[in-house]
């Protein structure tokens, strides 16, 4: 009976938080779904009739936020791309061979995950300037690469940590040079580590506004700028801007949803440590 | 090209950090011998095993493979294979993969000659019908076997075994033990073969090294470990339950124990004021005469009985496959049979 209720109170607590996390997004498709003038009705209408024409706006329109998304997905999956094929490399390393001052290394990799992105905003732009690389592809590539790479080799060494040596060894035995034991034996077993990787480094670099609004914005504009494309001094066009924002959030809704099981696993990675994995 | 195999090992040295784990050792093994390394754990057997291997890199001295300075060749030129204590089976391929892992890093292997190699390798330890399973779903005995499949799979020179048995229970060990003394005979491979378990090593090997604190202590076939121990650590460590150690004087070409003579025992030695007396478990008997004892504690182990005595404030074991009614705390004296008597010189632990 006890347990009955407690089951009841902690679904009632979850479905009220979800519901204050959820709120905004349902506010955004409702309006995505309204005209301009709808939106500003006050009080606002409960019933309506939907359009959908601020998509097709968003899309094909004037202020269409078409060539932004390439531009995210250009530096998003470049982002991916290179933290992968560098951090794979150097998990192993820390993971395996006997480097001078590892554990300080694997300290400091952890460290720069502690700085408020704010406080290195005005240090990224100063240096961006200095070698010409503000408003590049290049240049946002490198500077997500410096968040994304650190996360991506401290998650990455754990994984690999988990795959008893005896295993590389058995395939040096049999012929394998490193390169392919790492190939054939360690990354099928890492490929959990890799997926979360993967998703997170996207995630983080489609998302990312602060440093895409400062760093970049005329030439390279990423999504998130893309919506200030409705906002003007005249007016906001609050269901286009809803309409763009909810054509912004499908690839990571659905990367989230293809990678949930990995990301599970990726998060709960220290509870189950050296149990869960096969 | 001919098969061979032999193993030279010379002046070994090993350190990890300061500590000296491989204290100039020094061997030869034949081609096609079955050897093993016995010694308890933190030996240096593993250590020597692994060097064997390449995995292990060595401070000082040389390591030859057929005459061929192997020293500095990595471990997948040396043709050798090995099976871990753990297996090291790789879980995300299968049973078949696995087995093929080998033939496939290999470039001399044709390709299409693989699926054939694998299934020959398969049907030698009899798991033909798991070829298509991952390791995670067979039980450890399986696992073994897969092991043991994927190291003969390539035809190596050397076979390196790193207690391959040590996971399994004891019924399946037997079974196995007799197993792998087939396989070994049928691929008729050079093979080094590391354990803690002195039945495995006396049962298995044709010659066999005990290691002792980093040295090797001893080379010869299990008879001759047995029955001629050199030194005293070699002899409390072979056999069991261990030989019995007791104090003694050997005064005018008679041994003495315990103030008593030993009779139809005569050494032409020096007198020693001390000595230490080895005398096997099997070897000692109860009879109306001779060194008095304390019967302590009776063990039954079915076909045979251990009775621990007290002699001069030491336990001695005796074996006997006889079951006479003694009883515990009861008086009795023993008569040791006089042909199977080791000598040691108490300070050097060396046979005299």
């Amino acid at each position: 009976m006890n347990k009955k209720i407690r089951d009841y109170t902690l679904t009632t607590l979850a479905t009220f938080i979800m519901l204050i996390w959820i709120l905004p997004l349902i506010w955004s498709v409702f309006v995505s779904l309204k005209s301009e003038i709808e939106v500003l009705a006050y009080p606002p209408n409960i019933f309506f009739e939907p359009t959908l024409n601020n998509f097709k706006d968003a899309i094909f329109g004037s202020l269409s936020i078409v060539s932004e998304l390439g531009d995210s997905f250009l530096i998003a999956t470049i982002t991916t791309i290179f933290t992968l094929l560098l951090s794979i490399p150097a998990a192993y390393a820390l993971a395996r061979l006997n480097l001078f001052g590892k554990k300080k290394l694997g300290f400091y990799v952890l460290a720069t995950q502690m700085i408020p992105p704010m406080g290195l905003v005005i240090p990224y732009y100063l240096i961006l300037g200095k070698f010409g690389w503000l408003d590049t592809y290049h240049g946002m590539i490198i500077v997500y690469m410096t968040f994304s790479l650190p996360f991506a080799i401290w998650l990455m060494v754990s994984f690999m940590e988990d795959i008893p040596r005896e295993m590389e060894e058995a395939a040096f035995l049999d012929k394998a040079s490193r390169m392919k034991t790492l190939l054939y034996i360690i990354l099928p077993q890492v490929k959990g580590g890799i997926a979360v990787t993967t998703i997170f480094t996207f995630m983080n670099a489609w998302n990312e506004f602060l440093f895409a609004v400062q760093l970049s914005g005329n030439k390279v504009r990423p999504v998130t700028i893309a919506m200030y494309n409705f906002v003007s001094v005249e007016q906001t066009l609050w269901a286009k801007l809803c309409a763009a924002a909810l054509i912004a959030m499908i690839p990571v809704i659905l990367i989230g949803i293809i990678g949930n099981n990995h990301i599970i696993k990726g998060l709960t990675l220290g509870a189950v440590k050296g149990g869960g994995r096969k | 090209m001919s098969k061979k195999g032999k193993i030279e090992l010379k002046n070994i040295n090993k350190y990890y950090g300061k500590v000296k784990v491989l204290d100039d050792v020094n061997l030869e093994i034949k081609p096609n011998e079955f050897f093993a390394f016995l010694g308890p754990s933190g030996c240096g057997k593993t250590t020597t095993l692994r060097i064997l291997a390449g995995l292990e890199e060595l401070d000082k001295g040389k390591i030859l493979f057929d005459d061929l300075d192997i020293t500095n060749t990595s471990p997948g030129s040396r043709d050798i294979a090995m099976v871990f204590q753990s297996y090291a089976l790789y879980p995300h391929m299968t049973v078949f993969e696995n087995i093929a892992f080998p033939l496939k890093m290999d470039n001399k292997v044709a390709k299409n000659k693989i699926s054939d190699l694998v299934k020959q390798s398969a049907s030698k330890v009899k798991i033909e019908h798991l070829l298509d399973r991952k390791p995670g779903q067979l039980s450890g005995g399986q696992q073994q076997r897969v092991a043991l499949a994927r190291a003969v799979v390539r035809q190596p020179k050397i076979f390196l075994l790193d207690e391959p048995l040590s996971n399994l229970d004891a019924k399946l060990r037997l079974e196995t033990r007799v197993e792998l003394k087939n396989l070994q005979k049928s691929l008729n491979v050079t093979t080094v073969y590391v354990t803690h378990d002195q039945e495995e090593a006396m049962t298995l090997a044709n010659r066999m090294a005990v290691f002792l604190e980093g040295k090797i202590m001893q080379v010869g076939t299990p008879t001759e470990i047995f029955n001629n121990p050199k030194t005293l650590q070699v002899a409390s460590f072979i056999g069991n339950p261990p030989m019995n150690l007791l104090e003694g004087e050997i005064m005018n070409n008679q041994l003495t124990i315990s103030g008593v003579k030993i009779k139809n025992y005569e050494i032409k030695k020096d007198n020693f004021k001390k000595i230490i007396v080895g005398i096997r478990p099997g070897e000692l008997n109860i009879s109306n005469e001779g060194i008095p004892a304390k019967i302590y504690l009776i063990e039954q182990l079915g076909d045979s009985t251990i009775m621990n005595l007290i002699i001069n404030d030491k336990i001695v074991k005796l074996k006997s496959t006889e079951n006479k009614n003694f009883k515990e705390n009861s008086q009795v004296f023993v008569n040791i049979n006089s042909d199977k008597i080791y000598l040691f010189d108490p300070e050097t632990g060396l046979r005299i």
